[in-house]
This record gives structure tokens, C-alpha cells and sequence, in this order.
């Protein structure tokens, strides 16, 4: 099984390197490590106003988030396969030519993209730090047992989204039960005045190391996996179910919008590969969810109500990661037969786009009222909605139809934190001086739309990506 | 005669590789027109040039009068093609998908030709099924309804038969066949050269990127030879074990 797992790592290195050569893409770990090692060296800023404790906290946090992105991406139960792949001939099918059964290969699926995305992403963060440490006094014992930690912290984000998104395609009504379950014991955690992130067993590790403490953290990881491997159902991939014609009554509700055909189908594929619902909690309400609490543990540090504009400008970062929500399920390549430009498909991706951001609309308003900010909701849901639309424009710009694969190359992904970056951090703090500041960022609009208005003239003129 | 497509030493490489290196041809209308060579020779690029699914890195070509890098998706819009390992999206069924063609070709009713091509390529039990749960050969006959349900003047097919069974090749060879004789013309690119020497009015011969012939299927029968094995004396040279 070995030789299959090297196999698919080598694929999966392929499929990112081909699509913008292999130095620029071998370069992304080492600009996260750069990130990582200049970021380290603020350390005694951050000190400097927030417990080391809550420092702790947060940063475990990224790491739990970055296990929940990474893990979100593609495992949603029984699409996994068809949805991560399509049709291409990827190792994830060879169950259909070796003797291997569906459920090995997705077991090495799995912990081919553990490993992956830990060297890729992981490692280089923790390893910046781990070389800045004797910059700042730090001893190499306790950035070798963070680093410890943190790699936990990522593994449970994985194995946590797996787990839930192989019991939502095994049975809902379990899920739904298994959340409220989840809820109902986070509420009474804090209504007896503990913070749960404490029960976090990495945190837990990372507080007082012992072996029990080490053991718990194995345990639950091996619990998640192989209680999703169990659960994991390959038998639905090639089944022939029968489907009603959905697409005809959709194009006739759809047809006010500009090209109703394409947009249509976009509804189409949400529904029926179930992102819908699946990329609004893995990828939105869970990332979120969690932003939020950790957010809170650091309220009284900010200036008032400027949580909830940093929630509006995070939700808006995030809710313009739903354009590779309807770019992931087809490349070109289907409609190269058909005349239609690369330029129209991206005015219909976010033509579709739109539409979703009814979500963290909704989303960002019912925080404000839950947060006792109903006062500024809408000033919080215009900011969240401006820099939503500028981030998607950005992205359309960089990376055309492939935002899920081009945010891997270096340059675009420098380009777009830059880009990005700089517009939040002065929205973020405008909003701090004067909440009704953040009407402001409507302006956004119009880089938004002139960077959509650039996307589509660049990338007619580029030969369509098929991948 | 008028030509359909026109080729002025079209040329197109992909970083170090040159995959079609200077090709001139021309096809008229009513052709049959066969793009032979065997794996890599081309001819996929070829066809990906001609509907405007990739850029020349020189030359000129028009299809239908339309230059191929002015307006790809205006000629696009008249032809049919069935791109080569190309795939119907995912999550529609197959009679939605014909629909979805429909609706980007602005096709107002397409219900009874869709029906006639159902039990036509004998796929009626499968048109309520999901395109990512069909076979290979049911897909390929997706790939080749659409290709032809707005009955295009001007069709470019990548390997159209390389999924189906013999009966259906048999099917779609008298198809094509007939189809060219209401003066519509087929560019067919295979390297099944039984195929092509059955059903082509006219052939070219592409190898490493590089034209190697074209000329009449006629012209060769009237040699008494046979396309195969001139196929073979002009590529598979040495290449016997």
C-alpha cells in the first residue's frame, strides 16, 4: 500500500506543479515559512497586550482551522471521489483496475493528503517559528513540543471534518443529532462559567504535557478515523438512480438572469452533490463558528463593537471563497464544445456567486442581533458584502476558473493577501474609529467590478485550463 | 466548391514540444473529410485549433469563413464538436444535459429530438441517470447527440468511436455517411483507418505534427491500393517487429 500512497502524493504534486510549473508551486512552503519566521519576531508585541495564554489559544485555533479548510476541501462522504477528481483517470479510481478495494484507496487518499498538506502547509509555519525561537529566547524544546501540539491541532481539524461530513452522507438526521449534541454540552461548558477551549485535548497537551494527556489526543484522532472510514460508503459512486428533470424547472426560475443556462446548472450541481448544505457548514458556518469563539476570548482587547466588524470583514474574506464552490465541479473542458466563452462562464460563476451571498448576508445579521449589535447590522453586512465582492473579484482576476488550484502558486497567492490584505486592514480599522465608517467600503464596488471587468479580457485571451 | 475550413501553415507548440508544425489544408463542403495519425500526431490539436478550444502559435485558419482566433465562439456556435476524452458535467442527468446544450444553443423545443436520439443510439433507459454514473460508451453517445441534435452544417468529431461496441459503430459510420449528403460536411479525426477508408470522401495524413498527405480517398481506390497499408508505408515504416 506504501507504493500507492507515494503514488498518489507524486499525483497529487503533479496536478498542482503542471498547472503553473514546479518552482513556483515548490516555492509556496517556503513563503509560508517566511510568513511564519518575520511573523514570529511580533511575538513580543503581541505579548505585550494579550496573555500568553490566550496567544496560545489562538494560535492552536489557526491550526484547527487550517485542518477544517483542508479537510472541508473535497470530503463530503460519498461525492468525494467524483467531486475531488471528476473524470479523470487519478489513482482514486484504480479500485476499478487493481486489486485494491475503495475503501483502502480512500484510506490512502486520506492520509496521503495528511501528509501532503502537513509538509506543505504545516511543517513550514511551525519551522519558521522553530528557527526564530533563539532570535527571541525561546528554548528548542518547547517549539519542538509545539510544534507537537499544533500538528494535533491540524490532525483534529482533518479527521474532525471527515468525520462529520462522512456521518452527514450516512445519515443526516444522526448528524443534526450528533451537532445538537455538540451544541447543547459547548453551551453548558460555558454557562458553568469554563471556557471549552480548554477541553481542546491538544491545548490540553500543550498546557501540562503527560502521557495520558498525549494518549487522549491519539485516541480521539484514531476514533475520528476510523469512524469515518467505517462509515465511508464508496457503493453510491456509479450507482444509476434515476433523477427527475430539475434543470428545465430551475432555467425558468433562473431566466431573468444573464445566462440562465449556465447559472441553472450551477443550482443544479449545488443541489444535487449536496455542497449546498455541505459547503455552507463545513466551509462557512463551522470556520466561522469557530473564528467567532476564539474571536470572543479576545474581546477585550479591541476597541467596542469592533469584534463584530472584524467578524463582518472575516465572514466577508470567507464568503468570497464560495466562487470555488461553483468552479470546483467542472474546468472548460465540458464547454469547449459548446459557444461559450471562458469570460461568460466566469459572469455566470459569479453570477451564481451572487446569489450565495445571501448566506453570509443572513449570516453576519443574525450575529449582529445575537451579539446585541442589531444597531449595526447594517453597516456590519454592507462591510462583510463589499469585501466579499472585492476578494471575488481579485480571485477571478488571479486565478480565472481555477481559484481551488492556482491559490497554491506562489505569486498569486502573494498577490492576493497583498491585495486583500491592505483593503481590510483599513476597512477593519475604520470601522474601529466610527462603526458607520464601514458604509464606506461600498466603494469597493468599483475595484471589485473593475477587477471582474480585467479578469474576463484576461483570461479569453489565455488557452482554457482543462484539469 | 467552397471550403469550410481553410488551414494557412497552422502551427502550435506547447513549451518545448511542437505538436502541429505548419499544416495547410482545405476542406470543401459536403466532405467527409478524415484526420488520420496515429497517438500524438496532432490531431487533436488540430481540432482544438479549428473550434477556437486553443490558440495557433502561427499560421491562420477560418472555419466557415470565420478566422479562428477573431470569433472561436461564433464558430463554435455553428459547428458541432465532440471534443476527444471530453465528459458531459457531472450532476445532470442525460436528458437534462441535452437540454442545458439546448438552452446555450437557444434550441427552443428539443424534446422529440432528444427522444429520437435516445432510441436512435439505443440509450432511452439512461437518459434519467446522473452523466458521472454513465459508462464510457453511454457518454460518448451523450457527447455525440449533442454534437449533432442542432443538425450543424459543419461537425468536427475526435475519435467518435473509439467507446462503442461494433454494432454501434456500424450505426454511426451509416449515419455519418448520410449526413454529409444533404451537402453538410464531417471533419472526423481517428486512427481507425478501416473507418475511415469505409466512410471518408477525403483524407489527410498527420504524423509527428508534420502533414504528410492529403488527397481524395478515391484517387487511392483508383491505385488499387488500400488506406491501411498506404498509412502505413508513409508512418509505420520500420516499425515492425
Amino acid at each position: 500500500m506504501f507504493e500507492l500512497f507515494i503514488a498518489m502524493v507524486k499525483e497529487e504534486w503533479r496536478v498542482h506543479s503542471t498547472m503553473f510549473g514546479s518552482l513556483s508551486f515548490a516555492l509556496f512552503p517556503f513563503l509560508i515559512f517566511g510568513i511564519a519566521f518575520m511573523g514570529s519576531f511580533l511575538i513580543p508585541v503581541v505579548k505585550r497586550t494579550l496573555p500568553v495564554g490566550n496567544l496560545s489559544i489562538i494560535i492552536h485555533a489557526m491550526y484547527l482551522m487550517l485542518g477544517l479548510m483542508v479537510g472541508g476541501f473535497g470530503m463530503l462522504g460519498n461525492e468525494v471521489m467524483n467531486r475531488r477528481f471528476g473524470q479523470a483517470s487519478f489513482l482514486a479510481y484504480s479500485a476499478r483496475s487493481l486489486p485494491i478495494s475503495e475503501r483502502t484507496i480512500f484510506a490512502n487518499f486520506v492520509v496521503k493528503d495528511t501528509v501532503y498538506y502537513f509538509f506543505l502547509w504545516v511543517f513550514p509555519f511551525a519551522f519558521g517559528y522553530i528557527l526564530a525561537a533563539p532570535f527571541l529566547g525561546i528554548p528548542l524544546s518547547s517549539t519542538l513540543f509545539l510544534l507537537l501540539t499544533l500538528t494535533l491541532s491540524f490532525l483534529f481539524g482533518l479527521c474532525g471534518i471527515f468525520f462529520l461530513s462522512t456521518v452527514f452522507s450516512w445519515s443526516k438526521p444522526v448528524f443534526w443529532a450528533f451537532l445538537l449534541l455538540l451544541g447543547v454540552g459547548f453551551g453548558g461548558i460555558m454557562a458553568s462559567g469554563l471556557n471549552p477551549a480548554i477541553l481542546f485535548p491538544p491545548l490540553m497537551l500543550h498546557e501540562e504535557f503527560s502521557w495520558w494527556n498525549l494518549g487522549l489526543s491519539c485516541i480521539v484522532l484514531a476514533y475520528l478515523f476510523v469512524v469515518s472510514l467505517w462509515l465511508f460508503n464508496p457503493e453510491s459512486v456509479g450507482s444509476e438512480k434515476k433523477h427527475p428533470d430539475l434543470f428545465t424547472p430551475v432555467l425558468g426560475r433562473l431566466s431573468f438572469l444573464p445566462n440562465p443556462p449556465l447559472a441553472a446548472k450551477d443550482a443544479v450541481d449545488l443541489h444535487r452533490s449536496g455542497s449546498l448544505i455541505g459547503q455552507t457548514i463545513f466551509s462557512f458556518v463551522v470556520p466561522l463558528g469557530v473564528i467567532w469563539f476564539f474571536l470572543s476570548l479576545m474581546a477585550q482587547f479591541f476597541p467596542p463593537h469592533a469584534l463584530l466588524f472584524l467578524y463582518a470583514v472575516t465572514t466577508g474574506v470567507i464568503a468570497s471563497t464560495m466562487y470555488t464552490w461553483v468552479t470546483m465541479f467542472d474546468a472548460f473542458g465540458p464547454y469547449a464544445c459548446l459557444p461559450v466563452a471562458v469570460s461568460t462562464l466566469i459572469e455566470s460563476k459569479l453570477t451564481t456567486f451572487t446569489i450565495l451571498q445571501i448566506i453570509p448576508a443572513v449570516f453576519i445579521a443574525a450575529v449582529s442581533i445575537l451579539a446585541g449589535e442589531a444597531a449595526y447590522l447594517v453597516p456590519a453586512v454592507v462591510l462583510g458584502l463589499s469585501v466579499s465582492f472585492y476578494a471575488v473579484g481579485i480571485m477571478a482576476w488571479l486565478c480565472g476558473l481555477s481559484p481551488n488550484v492556482l491559490v497554491y502558486d506562489v505569486k498569486v497567492l502573494f498577490e492576493y493577501l497583498l491585495l486583500v490584505g491592505v483593503v481590510i486592514t483599513v476597512f477593519s480599522a475604520l470601522s474601529f474609529i466610527n462603526p458607520w465608517y464601514a458604509l464606506g467600503s461600498v466603494i469597493l464596488a468599483v475595484p471589485a467590478w473593475l477587477f471582474i471587468r480585467q479578469a474576463k479580457i484576461r483570461w479569453d485571451a489565455v488557452d482554457p485550463q482543462g484539469f | 466548391m467552397t471550403a469550410v475550413i481553410k488551414a494557412d501553415n497552422l502551427a502550435k507548440t506547447y513549451g518545448d514540444v511542437q505538436a502541429v508544425k505548419g499544416v495547410s489544408l482545405s476542406v470543401e463542403k459536403g466532405a467527409l473529410f478524415g484526420l488520420l495519425g496515429p497517438n500524438g500526431s496532432g490531431k487533436t490539436t488540430m481540432i482544438r485549433m479549428l473550434t477556437g478550444q486553443t490558440r495557433p502559435t502561427s499560421g491562420s485558419a477560418s472555419v466557415l469563413g470565420i478566422d479562428v482566433t477573431q470569433d472561436p465562439v461564433g464558430i463554435r456556435a455553428r459547428v458541432g464538436i465532440i471534443p476527444e476524452q471530453e465528459t458531459p458535467p457531472s450532476f445532470l442527468t442525460a436528458m437534462e444535459y441535452l437540454k442545458f446544450v439546448a438552452a446555450v444553443r437557444q434550441i427552443p423545443e428539443i424534446g422529440k429530438k432528444a427522444d429520437w436520439w435516445f432510441d436512435f443510439l439505443d440509450f432511452a433507459d439512461k437518459k434519467d441517470v446522473l452523466c458521472k454514473d454513465l459508462s464510457r460508451g453511454t457518454r460518448q453517445k451523450l457527447m455525440f447527440t449533442q454534437a449533432f441534435i442542432h443538425e450543424p452544417e459543419l461537425a468536427l468529431i475526435d475519435e467518435p468511436l473509439i467507446n462503442f461496441d461494433p454494432i454501434m459503430q456500424d450505426l454511426v459510420k451509416d449515419y455519418l455517411a448520410k449526413y454529409v449528403k444533404n451537402g453538410r460536411t464531417i471533419f472526423i479525426s481517428t486512427h481507425i483507418l478501416e473507418v475511415a477508408e469505409e466512410i471518408c470522401s477525403e483524407f489527410a495524413i498527420l504524423h509527428k505534427g508534420t502533414l504528410l498527405h492529403t488527397g481524395p480517398v478515391a484517387d487511392l481506390k483508383a491505385r488499387g491500393e488500400h488506406l491501411p497499408a498506404f498509412f502505413l508505408s508513409l508512418v509505420g515504416k520500420g516499425r515492425h517487429v
